[in-house]
C-alpha cells in the first residue's frame, strides 16, 4: 500500500513538472472557460448553464489524451519495463496511475469551478451530487483513455485516436456544442457517445434536479466506464516492443464499443433523444417555493415559483430581496407586478448588447425593412393586435408572449430579427399605458423564467421554431430591458 | 552452497524462431558469470526467462533456490535487475527513483547511502533528462541495488559509455563481487568479460558453444596462436585453410584471420606460396588467441567455414 501511495505521489508530482501535461491539462479547459464566457456573455449567470460541458472537456482532456499520452510515452522510453522488473504487480501501478489522473482532473474542474465562480457563476445546487457525477464522468473516461493507450502504438497515434473520439464528441456528441442547437439526426449520433452523459450528469448538479436528474446518464457512465476499465486492464502492455496488431485478445474492444451501442439504443428506446428535460425545467425546478410575510395577503392557489436572485442568476438589486421568493397568484386583485418599484426599475442591468449587433438586434424608429421582408414584418404588425397568446388572459401574460414575438427570430436569426422587436414595441406602447408597461417590462426582467416560453410563431406568419427555450428567454429578457431603457429615456429614440 | 541460478534446458520460440533452444547453465554464489554472444544469439531472451519478463516455453529455471516459473514475485524480491531497455521518466530525480522503487521491495537500502555508493550525490536533485550517459547508468545500478539483492542482472552495462564511465561502471561491479553478491553479466566487449567475469558462457544462435573461465577458453584454442593477414591482392580461402595447422580461417578479399597451432612451419608454406602467387604482405600480426579470437572462432568462425 505504501508503495502504491509513492507511486502515486510521484505520478502527480511528474505531472507537475510537465510543461505540456500542465498546458493540455489546466491551460487547455481554461481557455475553453474563457472561450465559452465570451460566447454567452449576455446570459444572466455567467456559465452556470455551461458549466456541464466545461467539466466535460477538462476530463476528456485529461483523461483521453492525458493519461495515454503518459502512459505510452512511459512505455516507449522503458519506464513500464522497469516496473515490470519488481514485485510490485503491474495492475497495481495502472490503478494508481488512474486514481493520479483522477485527481489531476479533478484538480483543472475545481480550477474551472472557482474561476467560474470568480466571474460571477453562482454556486452549483447540488455540490456533493456534482462530486459524484464528476468521478463518474472521470470513471468513464479515464476507462476510455486507458483503452487507447492500448490501442495506439505510440504517442502520434495518441493525439491521431484521441482526436477521433474527442472530436465528434465536442461536435455532435453535446459537449462543446449544445444540443439544441444540433440537428435531430445529430442528436440521435450523441445518444451513443458518452460525452452527453457527462455533461447532462454535470449539468443536473450543476443547475438541474441533481441525482434524480442525471440516473440515466450516471448509469450510462458507469457502464462505459466498468467496459472500458476491464478492456484497458486485460489489453494494458508495457512493452513497446509489443504492437497492437499483432497481439491478442482484440476481442476486448467488443465491450467498450458494445457499451456505447447499448447506451444509445436504450437512450432511443426510453425516449431520450431530443433536449433533455433538465435543460428547460432546470432554473425552475430548483426554485424554492417560499411565502414571503410581505405577499401575505394573497393566497397561491396553485404557486408558481418565483426565481431565488442569486441561484438562477437573475439581477437583483440588494433591496429587491423580499421580492424574490414571493409567490406569484393570478393577478385579480393584486398582481405582483404592480409592487414593482422605481428602484427595481432603476435597478435593471441596463448592461444590454447594443442594437446594431447580433443578440437582440432592434432596428431604429424609421429604419425601413428590406423588400424581400417587408412583407413579413407587415404581416406581423397587422397580426399583432388580434393575435390570440398576445390578448387572451392576464396582461402580464400577454406582453410576455409579445416579447416572444421578438425574441424567437432573434434566436434562429431570422432576417426580421431587427424589424420585429421594433414592431413589438410599437404595439406595446399603443396598446398599454407606459407606466403599467414599464412595471410589467421590469416584473419580467426580474423574473425571466416564469410562464411558458412560445418559441413558435407560425400563426404570424414567420417559420422556424427555437431549438434551446432558454435562449428565448434570455432574449425576450433582453428584449424587455431594452424596452425599459426606452420607456425611462435612458435611451434616446 | 547450492547455485544462485541454475537452468537446464530452457526453450523459448517467437513466431516460429527459435530464440533460445536447449540453454543450459549454473552461476555459483560470489561470482561473476558473463553470458557473451553475438547480437540476437538469445543472450537478452535467456535474461529475460530468468527474471520473469518472459515466460519460457520449457525448461527449469532456478533463481536463489526458487522456482523463477512458480514464484516470479518472490524472485523479484531477491534479484536486482538493470537492463538496456528500460529508462526513467524526464522529470524524475535520482533520489525520487530510489525512494519509489525502493518502496516496492520488503527490505531496502536507504536512498542516500546508494546515492554516495554510485557517486550520485551530486546529482541527487537533478532531473533524469540532465543526468550524463553514466550517470543515469549509475542509476540504474543504484536501482538494482535497492533491494540488496542476493544476486544481480546487468544488461550490458556498459555499452554506449565513454572510457572514463565504463572503467568507473568497472569498478563498480568489481565492488559487488567484494560485497559478497552474486552478478550475471552480458556484454559484447570481450576484454571487459576477460577482466571482470570469473565464468563466461558463450551463447551463439540460442545455444551454449562455451562454458570455463576466461583461461580455459583461452587454452581451449589449444594454445593456438592468433593470424591476421593482410596483402596486396585477394586471398582465396582454400588455399589459405590448406595452409599447415591452419583452423577456423576466415578470408575477406585480401584479409585473412585464423589460428594454428604451427606458427613457424605455416609462415615457411605462406611465405613460399606468396612469393609464388607474387602477391606482397601488407600487414601480418601473430599473437597469443585473446577471449576474443576464441568468441570469434566460436560463432562467426563457425558459420562461415
Amino acid at each position: 500500500m505504501n508503495a502504491l501511495l509513492q507511486h502515486l505521489r510521484l505520478s502527480l508530482r511528474l505531472h507537475l513538472r510537465n510543461k505540456m501535461a500542465l498546458l493540455y491539462g489546466y491551460l487547455f479547459p481554461l481557455i475553453f472557460l474563457v472561450a465559452f464566457a465570451v460566447l454567452y456573455r449576455h446570459e444572466r449567470v455567467p456559465l452556470l448553464r455551461h458549466m456541464g460541458e466545461l467539466l466535460t472537456v477538462a476530463v476528456l482532456g485529461g483523461a483521453c489524451f492525458g493519461l495515454p499520452t503518459t502512459l505510452v510515452s512511459e512505455r516507449e522510453r522503458g519506464v513500464w519495463r522497469r516496473y515490470r522488473l519488481t514485485p510490485i504487480p503491474t495492475w497495481a501501478v495502472v490503478a494508481s496511475t488512474a486514481v493520479a489522473r483522477y485527481l489531476i482532473v479533478l484538480s483543472a474542474g475545481l480550477l474551472q469551478l472557482g474561476l467560474a465562480l470568480a466571474i460571477g457563476m453562482t454556486l452549483p445546487a447540488h455540490p456533493f451530487a456534482l462530486l459524484v457525477a464528476f468521478t463518474f464522468v472521470a470513471f468513464a473516461f479515464i476507462g476510455l483513455g486507458l483503452v487507447i493507450a492500448a490501442l495506439a502504438d505510440n504517442v502520434p497515434a495518441v493525439q491521431a485516436l484521441g482526436q477521433c473520439i474527442f472530436l465528434p464528441m465536442l461536435i455532435i456528441g453535446g459537449v462543446a456544442v449544445q444540443l439544441g442547437a444540433l440537428p435531430l439526426w445529430a442528436q440521435h449520433v450523441s445518444a451513443f457517445f458518452p460525452g452527453r452523459y457527462a455533461v447532462e450528469a454535470l449539468q443536473a448538479c450543476v443547475n438541474g434536479a441533481g441525482f434524480s436528474g442525471a440516473r440515466f446518464s450516471l448509469l450510462a457512465l458507469g457502464l462505459s466506464g466498468v467496459a472500458g476499465c476491464m478492456a484497458g486492464a486485460k489489453l494494458f502492455r508495457w512493452d513497446a516492443q509489443q504492437r497492437f496488431s499483432t497481439r491478442g485478445g482484440k476481442a476486448w474492444l467488443v465491450p467498450v464499443f458494445g457499451a456505447w451501442i447499448a447506451v444509445g439504443l436504450l437512450a432511443e428506446w426510453r425516449g431520450r433523444i431530443g433536449i433533455p428535460v433538465d435543460r428547460e425545467v432546470a432554473p425552475v425546478a430548483q426554485v424554492r417555493v417560499t411565502p414571503v410575510p410581505s405577499a401575505g395577503s394573497v393566497t397561491p392557489p396553485a404557486p408558481v415559483a418565483a426565481p431565488v436572485g442569486p441561484a438562477v442568476g437573475i439581477v437583483l438589486p440588494p433591496e429587491a430581496g423580499p421580492v424574490a421568493g414571493r409567490v406569484l397568484t393570478p393577478p385579480p386583485p393584486d398582481p405582483l407586478w404592480t409592487r414593482v418599484t422605481k428602484k427595481e426599475i432603476d435597478a435593471l442591468d441596463y448592461n444590454v448588447p447594443p442594437d446594431q449587433g447580433i443578440v437582440a438586434p432592434m432596428a431604429g424608429p424609421d429604419e425601413q425593412a428590406d423588400d424581400f421582408i417587408k412583407d413579413q414584418v407587415d404581416g406581423v404588425r397587422n397580426k399583432l393586435p388580434s393575435w390570440p397568446p398576445g390578448t387572451d388572459g392576464d396582461e402580464l401574460r400577454c406582453i410576455r408572449n409579445v416579447l416572444y414575438v421578438a425574441a424567437v427570430p432573434d434566436a434562429i436569426q431570422l432576417p426580421v430579427e431587427r424589424y420585429l422587436p421594433r414592431v413589438v414595441f410599437e404595439h406595446l406602447i399603443d396598446t398599454y399605458p407606459r407606466e403599467k408597461l414599464t412595471k410589467i417590462l421590469t416584473w419580467i426582467a426580474m423574473t425571466p423564467e416564469e410562464g411558458m416560453v412560445i418559441d413558435d410563431i407560425s400563426d404570424l406568419g414567420i417559420e422556424g421554431a427555437a431549438g434551446d427555450p432558454m435562449v428565448v428567454r434570455e432574449r425576450a429578457y433582453l428584449y424587455a430591458i431594452k424596452f425599459v431603457a426606452r420607456l425611462t429615456g435612458r435611451v434616446a429614440e | 552452497m547450492p547455485a544462485k541460478v541454475v537452468v537446464r534446458d530452457l526453450q523459448k520460440r517467437y513466431g516460429g524462431v527459435d530464440a533460445v533452444r536447449g540453454v543450459s547453465f549454473e552461476i555459483q554464489p560470489g561470482e561473476i558469470f558473463g553470458l557473451l554472444g553475438p547480437n540476437g544469439a538469445g543472450k537478452t531472451t535467456t535474461v529475460e526467462c530468468l527474471i520473469g519478463l518472459r515466460e519460457p516455453d520449457s525448461g527449469y529455471v532456478e533463481v536463489c533456490g526458487l522456482d523463477a516459473r512458480r514464484e516470479p514475485a518472490e524472485v523479484k524480491q531477491r534479484i536486482g535487475v538493470a537492463l538496456q531497455s528500460t529508462s526513467l521518466q524526464d522529470q524524475i530525480t535520482p533520489r525520487e527513483a530510489l525512494r519509489v522503487f525502493g518502496s516496492f521491495y520488503r527490505q531496502r537500502t536507504d536512498a542516500e547511502t546508494l546515492l554516495k555508493r554510485f557517486a550520485l550525490g551530486e546529482k541527487a536533485d537533478a532531473r533524469f533528462a540532465t543526468l550524463s550517459g553514466g550517470q543515469r547508468q549509475r542509476l540504474a545500478l543504484a536501482l538494482a541495488f535497492v533491494n540488496r539483492p542476493e544476486l544481480v542482472l546487468l544488461d550490458e552495462p556498459t555499452t554506449g559509455l565513454d572510457p572514463q564511465s565504463r572503467r568507473e561502471l568497472h569498478h563498480d561491479i568489481e565492488r559487488m563481487k567484494h560485497d559478497g553478491c552474486t552478478v550475471l553479466l552480458t556484454t559484447h566487449y570481450l576484454e571487459e568479460a576477460e577482466r571482470l567475469c570469473d565464468r563466461v558462457a558463450i551463447i551463439n544462435h540460442g545455444q551454449i558453444v562455451a562454458t570455463g573461465t576466461p583461461r580455459e577458453l583461452m587454452a581451449q584454442a589449444g594454445g593456438a596462436q592468433s593470424v591476421r593477414l593482410v596483402t596486396l591482392k585477394a586471398l582465396a580461402k582454400k588455399r589459405v585453410a590448406a595452409l599447415p595447422a591452419v583452423e577456423d580461417a576466415v578470408c575477406n578479399g585480401p584479409e585473412a584471420t585464423f589460428r594454428t597451432t604451427r606458427p613457424t612451419e605455416m609462415l615457411a608454406a605462406l611465405t613460399s606460396w606468396l612469393a609464388a602467387d607474387q602477391n606482397e604482405i601488407v600487414d601480418l600480426q601473430i599473437r597469443q588467441a585473446s577471449l576474443e579470437d576464441v568468441f570469434i572462432a566460436l560463432t562467426q568462425g563457425a558459420e562461415k567455414r
